[in-house]
């Protein structure tokens, strides 16, 4: 059985989720768990770094789909970082980056939060 | 002069060589087309300048440069078959544009498109050197374009198979993980993860049909709303899937929840749930294809889901009947094993329990050398709690019958303890007698039981003398009681309900009076016999449909 695990690292007012594995129609309750609980802790900024996840299927897109309503409804978002060209292909192919703020890297992403914190203190 | 002609050469060889090398070197198309542009206008002073390419027959817009955005929407419908000289729109667009000279791009084989060049800056005539060369830098862009073309192409391809590969995949990955035995709702939800992932879907629901209605397996609408917008329809004879368009139309219900795709779940042609869709975030409506793949994961969720719906039924009738066992268990435990022996009476009982196992009792007890008891009764409800309660009445009956007590003393006492002991609107009909063994006579209490038929000379007695169904409220009036001298060759029958209101296949029942009419008859026998008859006589009415309660006979014939 394919493995995946998520950690989460808190980093001030964003929160990282990172993937590990593979994310697919058996593996995706364990990111559901994941962001559910960040979503009861009410932390809506969140990063997701996509390094060193090797596979993602539709049904591991699907979990974005399912939360970034509610995210963004609470002036959140999700930004997804660090993904592989192979990761990245099956987003772009689907729509994704359309609706997704898609970073080479974690920091950018970390970077963009904050940016849009200090335009609103502004 | 013929120096300067050769310096001239030999620039314009440097340049096309440059030209193509840089042109070459790249499969970018825009890259290209708009170098081939520039690389025009810079050698003809050339002010705009615009290229079309075929696609289908037909003259595309790709690049510009200095043309106005109105004269761009202008472009006229032009066939790439014809010559260009002879193009009427093609010439009028010219002049209205001051484009002024016009030249193909061909590859070896067919024509890749055009070129317009427009005035030269310093308004100097385009001379036939300045078209030579034109054709000159065309014939060295041409494959390079046509390299970049066929790529193009290629990316466009590969993309369309990326994504039937990308949703193999997901049929794949879902067939497999609906194949384990999943609980229905996490098989919803990957359902619903899978389509929501694949199609940028925020809104949605997935429900199913059974018989109680509508089950919502998943939803991001209200409950109310989304069932209030179903009821209107007939959607569990729903066979096709319904596209916006149509729900624009003919399904004003879904549109107010912006739904704009339902595709049905079938298994073996029949419906049994609905994907609901919302509209897609990047505003693309569903395509042929995509309610296909939406059907096709549809339908292997619905297997999964049968499956587990199967499943649990198996699982429930199996807990059930082995529920039923014990009942059984319990009820054949608490009837005596053994009958006593009298020297003046005779004995048979039968006892038969129906597939759900009702809730009778009988029973036969020594009190001492003279007297016994013999009791029947029918507890309401059936299965482990009428066999848990019949446990109960039994108890007490063995207590009570040693205490010496009064019967009807005796029977308040045990509706006491019964009415204490219930819940739920639980009872029993009950009948006791204590009969005497040396004296032949019978006492006894009748608290809402069948009455027993005590036969004399073909005569039939009812024992109807008592008081209230055991359990329903505490003993408020004595229970009465009634003393029978008994005589040789009586008979005694006591019965349980199953018998009289035993049923035929066109739902008739027995009938009390089929049995007062029937065992007269049978007197003559011994009690074995009588009973016997009595079976046989019932059996025959019935005719082999199923009983739905026990059936309890108890025969005495005085000796």
């Amino acid at each position: 059985m394919a493995e995946f695990s998520t950690s989460v690292k808190d980093a001030g007012d964003v929160n990282i989720i990172y993937l590990k594995g593979y994310l697919d129609a058996h593996t995706a309750p364990t990111l559901e768990n994941t962001f559910s609980n960040l979503i009861d802790r009410e932390r809506y900024s969140i990063v997701v770094n996509f390094k060193d996840l090797a596979y993602i299927s539709s049904a591991g897109l699907g979990v974005f789909m399912a939360f970034i309503e509610k995210v963004r409804e609470n002036k959140g978002d999700i930004k997804l970082s660090a993904m592989s060209d192979k990761v990245f292909n099956i987003f772009d192919l689907l729509g994704f980056p359309l609706l997704y703020e898609i970073f080479k890297t974690e920091d950018e992403a970390i970077t963009k939060f904050k940016e849009i914190k200090k335009l609103e203190n502004q | 002069m013929i120096d300067s002609e050769n310096i001239r050469v030999k620039r314009n060889l440097t340049a096309l060589v440059e030209f193509s090398r840089i042109i070459n070197s790249s499969l970018d198309l825009e890259f290209i087309l708009n170098n081939v542009l520039l690389t025009c206008m810079g050698k003809f002073l050339a002010t705009k300048g615009l290229i079309a390419l075929n696609s289908g027959g037909k003259f595309i817009l790709k690049s510009s440069k200095g043309i106005s955005d109105d004269m761009l929407k202008k472009f006229p419908q032009l066939s790439a078959v014809n010559r260009l000289e002879d193009n009427i729109e093609l010439e009028n667009y010219m002049r209205e544009n001051k484009l002024i000279a016009a030249e193909k791009i061909s590859s070896s084989d067919e024509c890749l498109g055009i070129v317009c060049l427009g005035e030269k800056l310093n308004k100097s005539e385009f001379t036939e050197d300045d078209s030579e060369f034109l054709r000159t830098i065309l014939n060295i862009s041409a494959s390079a374009i046509q390299n970049s073309i066929v790529i193009n192409e290629l990316k466009v391809v590969n993309r369309i198979l990326d994504s039937k590969v990308q949703r193999l995949n997901s049929l794949f990955e879902l067939s497999k993980e609906f194949g384990l035995f999943s609980e229905s709702t996490r098989i919803a939800k990957l359902l619903v993860y899978s389509v929501i992932g694949q199609f940028l879907v925020s809104k949605f629901a997935v429900i199913t049909f059974n018989q109680s209605g509508i089950t919502i397996m998943e939803s991001k609408y209200s409950e109310d709303e989304l069932i209030s917008s179903l009821k209107d329809y007939d959607f569990a004879g729903l066979d096709y899937s319904i596209v916006k368009q149509d729900i624009e139309k003919n399904y004003p219900g879904l549109l107010q929840l912006s739904i704009e795709l339902v595709v049905p779940m079938q298994l073996q042609g029949k419906t049994k749930g609905l994907i609901l869709l919302g509209k897609r975030i990047n505003k693309q409506d569903y395509s042929e294809s995509d309610v296909e793949f939406i059907y096709s994961i549809g339908s292997l969720a619905i297997i999964s889901l049968e499956n587990m719906r199967l499943f649990k039924e198996a699982l429930a009738k199996q807990k059930m009947e082995e529920e039923l066992e014990l009942a059984r268990g319990i009820q054949k435990n608490l009837l005596p094993s053994r009958i006593p022996q009298f020297s003046n009476f005779d004995i048979a009982v039968s006892n038969v329990s129906s597939q759900q196992v009702g809730g009778d009792y009988y029973d036969l007890i020594s009190l001492d050398e003279n007297n016994f008891c013999v009791a029947i009764a029918d507890v309401s409800g059936k299965g482990v709690p009428a066999a848990l309660l019949m446990a109960n009445l039994q108890a007490f009956l063995k207590t009570i019958c040693k205490q010496g007590m009064h019967l009807e003393e005796a029977t308040a006492l045990i509706n006491d303890l019964i009415s204490e002991n219930t819940s739920d609107g639980k009872f029993i009909t009950f009948f006791w007698a204590v009969l005497n063994n040396y004296d032949r006579t019978l006492q006894y209490v009748n608290a809402g039981h069948n009455p027993p038929l005590l036969l004399r000379d073909g005569k039939i007695k009812k024992l109807e003398k008592g008081g209230i169904i055991l359990g329903v409220m505490k003993t408020l009036s004595p229970y009465e009681s009634e003393i029978v001298r008994l005589r040789k060759d009586d008979v005694i029958i006591l019965f349980t309900d199953g018998i009289t209101e035993a049923k035929n296949k066109a739902d008739e029942e027995f009938s009390d009076e089929k049995l007062e009419e029937a065992v007269p008859g049978f007197t003559g026998n011994n009690a074995e016999q009588i009973l016997k008859s009595i079976r046989e006589e019932v059996q025959s009415f019935v005719n082999g449909a199923v009983q739905s309660d026990d059936m309890t006979l108890v025969v005495l014939k005085v000796k």
